[in-house]
Parts: structure tokens; sequence; C-alpha cells
């Protein structure tokens, strides 16, 4: 047996992992009281009055769902401003970030039989990418339908604008109801691939969102990353 | 008849009260949405201020706004035309007809250049230089550009002359169109609704007459106090939306017992109107009172947000949105399954290559 020598290398920052973990709750509240707002549960058993979970509540606890998500972006943006290694974008500006895709893509395609290490593989960057693209839609069309109720408030003129966007507050609740499958989605494919990357190849993914610490059997491509000397 | 009447002459002409013409400007006022101390202005208003003239045209539409607001109830309909404005132009409750009433169309803009309302109702055809819909001989296009453009203001009523209304709806053959981009710098005021309201019609149109400004407008363009709430929220039905009561069918206890037709496609929590506290015919009922689910009439698109009576559209066999995002969730996870079979296989061939 060939003895492994690992490295630890310090990623992301305590700020990134609570914003993480509270993500992790927000979009399961979120997603399902959003499902029990659209199609409101039947409930024979009890008069729905006294069942507790009125609609009334489902929604309050959506809405704090929902400000306490946004406002926990203070967090991942704070760890972005203090913490080199809570940098997730792809660096799409960098030679090297097409050839890196081009190597994760062949092993993930099973045409290579393992792919370089990396601390943070340029798809997992891309997919980190569009999750806060669909993110930014669902806050924008939440917000923008949720303060409708005093259209010409602070919080209506803020995200107002997005209802004629997109043609109409019906429209814009559709939006909302489609692009939150999209993140469950998400969701499940991110779920598998640290899983995978954990298990499977030792790059301690799922352990590096509690520690915040990766530890490596061999040096990654973009270890430079982390004290700013990768050109 | 150049020195024109006021609202006080009319009624001293014909022999009415003081006592009934204060009446009228108390019920205006509360019409038009202002608080009751704002009665001694309407009353001024109604005693200096000339009759408004008021040019009415139509397009593309089916008159219904008209026959919305011959029912006005407070003012009358009647009382309105007959002695708050100067109707001169109505293609619909005008008696003339012909070569002559064209001629008094043209007659009545010019002499009123910039002073006259010109009311709208309908879409305005663009395609094919506008040939879908005929007026007098001409594109009904071309009277709307040249009436809106000498105009005081533009009031657009009804869904059809704010946003194109059923013409416009896919795949709009006639390439309708709200009228406002045909207004020019005229301002307009948007009255959405298919109809609008009885007495919001009314209450716009006479806040232009006495104020001689358009009202407070919201940012399409309606205004405030008519548009200013969602049905859902000035609901009666609202606490069973609250409390999770919901009608599942249109024929079962809970619609019998008038509880909340959200799951029945009520478009109460995206529409802006008047009907859940102004109601209509004077306060007698509105669509979800008689039990059947808004429909969203004073929306732009509505007629394309279809199915109504549900929340969500079906996409064929598909199913709504939520049957298919869980397809997709559980073939996904499917997916991810074999990737991970795959890879594990893939592993041990690696390993077995690297013993080797």
């Amino acid at each position: 047996m060939k003895e492994v020598v690992r490295r630890e290398y310090y990623l992301f920052s305590p700020w990134l992992r609570i914003f993480h973990w509270i993500m992790v709750v927000a979009i399961c509240v979120l997603f399902v009281t959003g499902l029990m707002i659209t199609s409101p549960w039947i409930i024979y058993s009890s008069e729905p009055t006294f069942s507790g979970m009125t609609l009334d509540n489902i929604r309050n606890i959506h809405f704090l769902a929902a400000y306490l998500f946004s406002a926990s972006f203070i967090f991942k943006i704070y760890g972005f401003i203090i913490n080199r290694g809570d940098r997730l974008f792809p660096h799409v500006w960098k030679g090297y970030f097409y050839r890196n895709t081009v190597d994760v893509a062949m092993h993930y395609m099973f045409l290579k039989a393992e792919h370089a290490s990396y601390l943070r593989n340029p798809l997992a960057r891309c997919s980190y990418a569009f999750l806060y693209v669909l993110v930014l839609i669902e806050i924008i069309t939440g917000f923008g339908i949720y303060y409708m109720t005093d259209p010409f408030g602070i919080g209506g003129t803020l995200f107002g604008w997005i209802i004629p966007l997109l043609g109409g507050e019906m429209m814009a609740h559709l939006v909302h109801h489609y692009v939150a499958w999209g993140i469950i989605l998400f969701a499940i494919g991110h779920v598998y691939m640290v899983i995978r990357a954990e298990f499977m190849e030792g790059e301690s993914e799922v352990s590096s969102m509690f520690s915040g610490s990766k530890i490596l059997a061999h040096e990654p491509r973009d270890a430079g990353h982390l004290d700013g000397t990768l050109k | 008849m150049d020195k024109r009447e006021s609202m006080w002459d009319v009624y001293l002409r014909k022999g009415m009260s003081r006592r009934s013409f204060v009446k009228s400007c108390v019920a205006l006022t509360s019409l038009m949405g202002l608080s009751t101390d704002q009665v001694s202005k309407v009353v001024e208003a109604a005693e200096k201020k000339p009759l408004p003239v008021v040019v009415w045209i139509h397009g593309h539409e089916c008159t219904g706004c008209d026959e919305s607001f011959i029912r006005s109830g407070a003012p009358l309909a009647s009382d309105l035309v007959l002695s708050q404005i100067a109707l001169e132009y109505d293609h619909l409750l005008s008696a003339a007809s012909g070569e002559p009433f064209e001629a008094h169309l043209e007659e009545t803009i010019n002499k009123y250049k910039g002073q006259y309302i010109l009311c709208v109702e309908g879409a305005v055809c663009t395609k094919d230089n506008g040939i879908y819909c005929m007026s007098g001989g001409k594109p009904f296009v071309h009277t709307l550009q040249h009436a809106a453009q000498n105009a005081a203001a533009v009031i657009a009523y009804g869904t059809c002359a704010v946003s194109g209304g059923i013409q416009a709806a896919k795949p709009n053959p006639t390439g309708s169109s709200g009228i406002s981009i045909f207004a020019g710098r005229t301002p307009v005021v948007n009255v959405p609704g298919c109809p609008p309201i009885p007495e919001v019609m009314t209450g716009v149109v006479m806040h232009v007459a006495l104020f001689g400004t358009v009202p407070p407008l919201d940012n399409e363009g309606r205004p405030k106090q008519f548009y200013g709430n969602r049905i859902h929220d000035t609901c009666y039905r609202r606490p069973f939306f609250d409390a999770g009561m919901f009608a599942e069918r249109f024929d079962d206890a809970g619609a019998k017992a008038g509880w909340c037709l959200y799951k029945l496609g009520c478009r109460g929590p995206e529409t802006y109107n008047s009907c859940g506290n102004l109601r209509w015919f004077q306060g007698m009922s509105y669509p979800i009172q008689s039990g059947a689910p808004c429909i969203g009439c004073s929306n732009a698109h509505f007629w394309d947000e279809d199915p109504l009576t549900t929340r969500m559209p079906e996409y064929g066999p598909l199913g709504n949105v939520d049957k298919i995002g869980a397809a997709m969730a559980v073939a996904t996870a499917a997916g991810v399954a074999a990737h991970g079979a795959m890879s594990v296989v893939q592993k041990q061939k690696r390993e077995a290559a690297e013993k080797e």
C-alpha cells in the first residue's frame, strides 16, 4: 500500500458556512410552504381554523423564511470580502477555466478515468452561479408580489418593477413557482455531486462545509487561488 | 351657444333646487373617492366651471363598457350625460347618424381644441393600416389619433382601450393594442375592467371634468382611488382564505357555504379593482359574492392567463408544473443514481489498473 500524504487547505470562512446552512433550511421551508400556498392542502380531519396550520400561518412562515434567507446574504457578502476561498464565481475570463472544464466534464461523462484535483472545480463554480441567478429571480419576484399590498411603499418601489416586466402579476406568480422547481432540481444534483466527491474521490466536499477545510491527497490545480498566486 | 353653461347653470335653467344641486355635489365627492371636506371645492367647481365637453369614441370592442356605464346609480348615467357633462359625440348614445354626425365630430374637435375630454372604449387595430376597425369610413386609428392629440385628457375605458383586451389575446390577428401609444402628449387615464365598474366610470370622468386635471395615477396609469387595492385584500371572503377554508369544486359544500374561491382559480390576489369595496350596481354584489371566482378582468393580459378556473396552467397530459416538477425530480434522482452506479464501476476499474 502506497503512503498517502494529505494536506489541509482552509477554504470556507465560517460566514459562508453559516450562510450555506441557513440557505439549506430556508429553501426547504420556502419550497414546502410555497407549494402549500399555491395548492392549499385539504384537511378533512378537523376544522381548518382549529388545525393551527391555517393558510395565514403558512404564508407567515414563508415570508419569515424569505426574510431570513435574504438577510443571510450579509454573511455571504462579508465572507466574500474577507476570504478568498469564499469567492466561488466561475473564472470565465481565464484560459485555464475552459481547459479545466473540459477535464472535469470528460470525467463526469466517463470518458476519462479521473479528473485533476481542484479546490473548487469549474463545473461546480458554474452551477453555483446558476443557482444564484435562480435565487435572485426568486427574491425579486417574491418580494415583487409580496409588497404589492402597498404598491407605492418602499418595498413596492424597490421590487414592483418586475411585475410589468414579466407582463402581469399572475405571470410573476407563475415565474416564482416555476423557478422554485429549478432550485430543487439543482439541489438534487448538488447533493449527489458532493456525496460522490466525498466518499468516492475522497475530496472532503461534505466535511468542508462543516469544518471549512479540505484535506486533499493531491496538490489541487487551483491551490494558488487561496493566496492569490493563481494566474 | 358661445357661453358654456356650468353644472349650476343647468340646474337653474331646469328649475332644480339648490338643495338637489348640493346633494349631487356630495354624491360626486364620495364617488370620486375624495374625503367629505372636499365638498366645498366640488361645489365651487360645479358652480363656476363650464360643463366639460366630452367626445366618446368606440374602437374594437363589444360596447359592454357603455352597458356598464348606463347602469351607474350615483350619479345616474342619465344625469351625468344630460346635466353634468356636455356629451357632443358618442357612437352609441347619439340619435344622429351619417355625414352630419361625422361633420359634427370634426366641428367639436376644432371648436374645443385642447379643452374637451376624449373617452375611448375599445382597442385600436394596427395591422394592415388599421382596416379591421373602420368608423365613419376611416380606420379607427386615424379618428383616435386626430381626436386624442387635440384633447385635454384621454380616458381609456375598459381593458380593450387600456391594453387591447380580448382582441389582443393570442394570436392577436388584427394587431390590436391599447390606445395610449396613439395619444401623443395628451395625458391618459387608464380605467381597465371588462367592463369597469359603472361608478368608477362616472367617477373618473367627473374628476377630470370638475378639477380639470387627471386624478392621481399609479404606475400603470390607473386612478389610485379605484385601483389602489387588490381585490384579495378587500374581499369579504378573505377570512376564509386566511383560515384555509376553500371551495374545492363549484358544487361542493364549501362553495355553498361561501368559502374562499382561491383553489377555483380566483384572480383576486393579482387583480386591482374596486369590486371588493364599491361592488357593482350600488353595492348589490360582485363576481366573488355571487360564487364566481374573479377572472382578473382589469389585468392587461388576463385572457391569455387561462385556464381561469385553476391556479396554474395545465400542459396537456403532463398536468401542471407541480406534476412536471415532481416527475423531473424523480428522473433527476434516477439519473444521479445511475451516474453513481457507473462511477463506482469506473472507480473499481481505475483501482484495478493502478494495482497492476
